[in-house]
């Protein structure tokens, strides 16, 4: 732990890591919290597996035809953004088929990326990165866009808190009231769209949906608020991640998992915790 | 038409994509005032009636004229109370919260209520019966409660037409009857219509009876006898079409 520290004082990588850490967990603390009160963790799953598409197709375009301006990650926003916009509208308009749609996206995402990283000449091992990520190799400009995204999350949700929350409670009355409901449904999947991209530097693909997810599962066992589900979610998530990130170091384990693995292993203390806790609170109840 | 009909509607028909006709034939006219009920067997189109009342489904053909407008226009004006149990049973919001999302309208506050709003949110909690609960969390009330605060929810926006989707169920008969209390009180402001299934006990506090299945029938309460129950609900297969209306208000209330 004390090299960590030391490191993490001399080497730039290291504290871009660590920013990373912190400011990813900002806007996946926020977007995670409406994404499990308005049930669609799945459609985050999808959105998070299909960009690997934009990933794998960005990538192949940058060098098999020298583009360097295009790094991989503009390609998994527009896939990210693309896929939501279709699941989004697809569900708004025939409910009934949005779980075929969501799977297909998200095979068929997946099915691209591997094909395109297999035709991209050179080392394939950014497969492994994509997949299960590696917060060691988030660069300046990574952080750059991570800030701009938690600026936009934050300044969202505080203008139209009210508002999403009702439209999560109770979609059908926020209707009623005249709210424009698919407007922030929409919205709402653009912004999962986003943090899902943005996540994946720190914890990949396919883990993507945990550090969404369990941080609010955690925190919603704690507070009866969105709003405090939110924050507590926040450093919930930096908890997960920097600890993940100084715990992995010094072994040289993925941190990606060390982190899931203590949100994992935090969540189902935190359900033993109110299993034991339950009777009392039924007869306070 | 009769010149105090606040809701109309003429020649109905709907039918839910690629489907047969939920509902056939509506011609309904309700005067302010009222206090309906509408009953019928499950799948009959209660529950899709309310919906095309409140703008949240079209009709296939045929007008509905709410409060002398469309009702996606009156929207602000009739207020909506769904069943409480369709909700996430442990979503994280007070009661206050819940109450205070009956005045969000399409033109936005920004951030926070303002205070007036917090104030008539408190009246409204007092009016339905829960004037202690307003920081209480909304997912540890009882069933009874919570559509408690979701009518005070409703009340927010002044509603001249309640609408109520099964209000009643899942709460005991001492419950039921203290709802009916509350609507025949609320009933003296505005004009009242629920859906309902239970018809024995809403009887002796409504107006009417409005029968659905698929087609529409009008009963002043006296005459729910028996045999209309039977041919509501169906023994016999034959498609029941009750094309008159009673004209006399059918208003028999022996508890009043």
């Amino acid at each position: 732990m004390s090299a960590f520290i030391k490191d993490l004082i001399e080497l730039p990588f290291l504290q871009n890591a660590f920013l990373a850490g912190i400011l990813c967990s900002i806007a996946s603390g926020i977007v995670g919290t409406y994404v499990v009160l308005r049930r669609i963790t799945y459609i985050a799953a999808a959105i998070s597996h299909c960009i690997l598409g934009g990933l794998g197709a960005a990538r192949y375009l940058s060098v098999v035809y020298d583009l360097p301006w295009l790094r991989p990650v503009y390609g998994a926003i527009l896939t990210a953004l693309a896929a939501a916009l279709t699941i989004g509208i697809i569900s708004l308009k025939a409910k009934e088929r949005e779980d075929t749609v969501i799977s297909a996206l998200w095979a068929v995402g997946m099915a691209t990326g591997v094909l395109f990283i297999f035709k991209t000449p050179g080392y394939n091992e950014d497969l492994m990165s994509y997949l299960f990520g590696n917060i060691l190799m988030v660069s300046r400009e990574d952080l750059y866009l991570i800030g701009i995204l938690d600026i936009i999350v934050i300044a969202l949700t505080l203008t139209f808190y009210n508002q999403t929350v009702a439209v999560c409670f109770d979609e059908e009355f926020a209707r009623t009231r005249g709210m424009a409901v698919e407007f922030y449904y929409l919205l709402l999947l653009c912004l999962t769209a986003m943090t899902v991209v943005l996540t994946v530097s720190v914890v990949g693909i396919i883990m993507v949906i945990a550090l969404l997810s369990l941080p609010v599962a955690i925190a919603s066992r704690f507070f009866d608020r969105v709003w405090k589900i939110m924050a507590g979610s926040v450093f919930l998530g930096m908890f997960f991640t920097l600890t993940g990130l100084a715990v992995s170091y010094t072994p040289n384990l993925p941190s990606g998992a060390v982190t899931i693995v203590l949100a994992g292993g935090s969540y189902m203390l935190t359900l033993l915790f109110s299993a034991l806790k339950k009777p009392t609170a039924k007869t306070a109840a | 038409m009769s010149q105090n009909a606040i809701l109309k509607l003429t020649d109905v028909n709907f039918a839910y994509e690629n489907t047969d006709l939920v509902l056939e034939n509506i011609n309904l006219e309700i005067e302010n005032g009222e206090f309906a009920c509408i009953v019928g067997p499950n799948g009959g189109g209660k529950t899709t009636l309310l919906k095309l009342m409140l703008g949240l489904l079209k009709p296939t053909s045929g007008s509905i004229e709410v409060l002398g407008g469309k009702p996606a226009d009156r929207r602000a004006h009739i207020g909506y109370v769904p069943q409480f149990s369709k909700f996430d049973a442990s979503f994280p919001v007070s009661v206050l919260d819940v109450v205070l999302m009956g005045c969000l309208q399409a033109d936005l506050f920004w951030g926070r209520y303002p205070k007036g709003m917090i104030e008539k949110a408190h009246a409204a909690l007092g009016t339905v019966g829960l004037p202690d609960l307003a920081m209480k969390g909304f997912a540890g009330l009882s069933g009874g409660q919570k559509q408690r605060a979701l009518i005070a929810r409703a009340l927010m926006s002044d509603p001249k037409i309640l609408l109520l989707d099964e209000p009643t169920a899942s709460v005991d008969v001492h419950g039921t009857e203290q709802f009916y209390r509350l609507f025949s009180e609320m009933n003296e402001k505005f004009t009242i219509m629920m859906v309902s299934h239970d018809i024995g006990f809403v009887s002796t506090r409504v107006k009417s009876v409005i029968c659905v299945r698929k087609t529409l029938q009008i009963h002043p309460v006296s005459e729910l006898t028996g045999d209309s129950l039977r041919s509501m609900y169906g023994i016999d297969v034959h498609m029941i079409r009750h094309d008159h209306r009673c004209t006399e208000k059918g208003h028999v209330c022996p508890h009043s």
